[in-house]
């Protein structure tokens, strides 16, 4: 868990001037900020300069173990800890692979699904009981922008003037978030 | 919103003087291929026809679903599809010639034979000539009309961009895909499955739509980088909208790979011999590495290299995997009708080819005219500003 620090945070009525303060944050040299707004923005990704999620590798990956562990539990149970004779059906791996594809199949989902959802808890520091609380209006009707202190050469005069340059129609320091 | 205006797409000279070039030597190679060996260039006919009907048909079925969903991304490339709406007469004119093949493709259009094999004998209320040709006359009645008219409603809304056509086009869409599900299966079952009439398969008509589909978007994929690339579709159609029909693709990849494996896989599993009979004459011989090669190059290329985000906004990439595609849906419709003609030999020579480019140079041909002729985009649709903005 990430400790919680400090920061400035700015206000905007709606989504369209949140967009373009958050591209005007990022050409002026800031890459820590983050956006808060009720509701998803298009293109909000590429105005912070959010890199892509690392979580198509781990689905990738996960689907990969999941086949792979499908294929080989399919042939073990079936073909080597408990030969069972299904209506004559071969029992080599080859021969009976289409019997086992149904099997991997689902093993490929249930590994992959769960180990996606299991990543993005990770990546986005969930479970969160107590998260901190900018201001309760950002889940209605406004559009925040938050400069943590973390930021190079952070001050948070400096970090005011900016938002209040931006046309911020508030400002405030927040002390824990 | 700055003024967006229209260019109109050029069909030039040369292109057009290559699409019957394209049709010449269809002619010339089907009329060489029908004096040396009449089955198999009636064989190569049907492959060809089938694959390029579907393409037509295809067309109508994205333009119907994009209605039926009321989607708003994809009206600016609904035109394109509406292109290919445009083959499915010519595909009915095409139709002709082949009645004459009929004798040399399916066994049981001869009544004495269909009479003594006794599986047939039991079909022959459905498996008679005179049934399938009214069959053949309705199937064609239907797509000829739904596709002429959410054509129509879609082409006079550019001029008068009235908002009623949208709706009247929504109920023709309702009503073709549910015509649309029952025609294409039987018409599947009719002019392929019943090339081995001892065969059945109650998943034949979704495996034939699931490769229908898959290389509909191909081409349209291929159809919106070539115009991206001339620039016709400027300010129209963005990269966006090349992902989200390149992410289309990629899941009919999947939905072929799901259909095609859940066929076998029952089949395989009964193991019934008229069930396995289909299956047993594509692993015998050379036509088990057919069989290999569509699994490969049908489903599990396409599948990793389209997976990436950042592949299916590629153009070049995008190009390439929508080639392929298509490549391996000729082989999938060839792999459907000719083990029928020639068992444990793979034959593949001009008359294919030849065949095969005289429906393209057609097919080219007809979709390129439509698109000169009228506005590539569908300029006047209400939902055309949420095209415009698309964003993935």
């Amino acid at each position: 868990m990430a400790k919680r620090v400090s920061g400035v945070a700015g206000f905007w009525p709606d989504e369209y001037k949140l967009l373009d303060a958050a591209k005007k944050t990022y050409a002026a040299g800031y890459r820590q900020f983050d956006s808060l707004s009720p509701f998803p923005i298009h293109g909000m990704d590429d105005a912070t300069g959010i890199k892509r999620s690392p979580i198509p590798w781990v689905t990738f990956f996960a689907g990969l173990t999941g086949a792979s562990f499908g294929v080989w539990f399919t042939w073990w149970t079936s073909a080597v800890n408990y030969r069972l004779n299904v209506a004559g059906k071969p029992l080599g791996l080859l021969e009976a692979l289409p019997g086992y594809i149904p099997i991997v199949f689902e093993l490929t989902i249930l590994f992959a699904a769960l180990a996606s959802v299991g990543a993005m808890f990770i990546l986005n520091g969930l479970p969160k009981v107590d998260p901190p609380i900018i201001d309760p209006d950002i889940t209605s009707h406004k559009f925040c922008l938050f400069i943590p202190e973390t930021e190079d050469g952070y001050s948070a005069e400096k970090a005011e003037n900016h938002l209040k340059s931006l046309g911020a129609t508030e400002i405030k320091r927040v002390a824990e978030f | 919103m700055a003024e967006l205006s229209l260019k109109k797409y050029e069909f030039s000279k040369g292109a057009k003087g290559a699409t019957w070039a394209c049709i010449f030597v269809g002619v010339i190679v089907f009329l060489l291929g029908l004096k040396g060996d009449a089955e198999r260039t009636w064989h190569a006919y049907l492959m060809s026809y089938f694959y390029f009907l579907s393409l037509g048909l295809g067309g109508v079925f994205f333009a119907a679903i994009n209605h039926v969903t009321s989607a708003g991304w994809s009206v600016s490339i609904r035109r394109i599809a509406e292109a290919f709406s445009a083959f499915v007469p010519i595909a009915m004119i095409l139709t002709i010639p082949l009645l004459f093949g009929t004798e040399d493709l399916f066994k049981w259009f001869n009544a004495e034979y269909a009479a003594n094999d006794y599986l047939i004998s039991k079909k022959t209320a459905y498996l008679n000539p005179t049934f399938f040709y009214i069959r053949l006359v309705t199937f064609f009645a239907i797509w000829i009309f739904f596709a002429h008219k959410l054509r129509k409603n879609s082409l006079d809304q550019d001029k008068d961009g009235d908002p009623s056509k949208t709706s009247s086009n929504l109920t023709y869409s309702v009503l073709f895909l549910l015509a649309f599900a029952l025609s294409y299966s039987l018409f599947s079952v009719d002019w392929m499955m019943s090339l081995e009439a001892h065969w059945f398969s109650t998943m034949f008509g979704v495996y034939t739509f699931a490769g229908l589909f898959q290389s509909v978007l191909a081409m349209l994929a291929l159809f919106i980088i070539y115009l991206i690339k001339k620039g016709t579709l400027q300010g129209f159609v963005s990269q966006d909208h090349l992902h989200d029909v390149a992410k289309y693709m990629w899941a009919f990849t999947i939905f072929y790979a799901y259909i095609a494996f859940s066929q076998f896989m029952l089949i395989w599993y009964t193991n019934l011999p008229e069930e396995t009979l289909f299956f047993m004459m594509r692993i015998k011989g050379d036509w088990f590495w057919v069989s290999m090669a569509l699994i490969i190059f049908k489903f599990i290329v396409p599948f990793l290299a389209l997976a990436p985000r950042a592949a299916k906004r590629n153009f070049a990439h995008v190009r390439n995997v929508a080639i392929l595609i298509l490549l391996t849906q000729v082989l999938d419709n060839f792999w459907l009708v000719y083990p029928n003609l020639s068992t444990d030999k793979v034959i593949f020579g001009y008359i294919e080819i030849g065949l095969f480019l005289g429906f393209l140079g057609a097919f080219l041909l007809v979709v390129h005219t439509f698109l000169a002729k009228h506005n590539v985009v569908a300029i006047k649709d209400p939902r055309l500003e949420e095209a415009l903005h698309h964003h993935v």
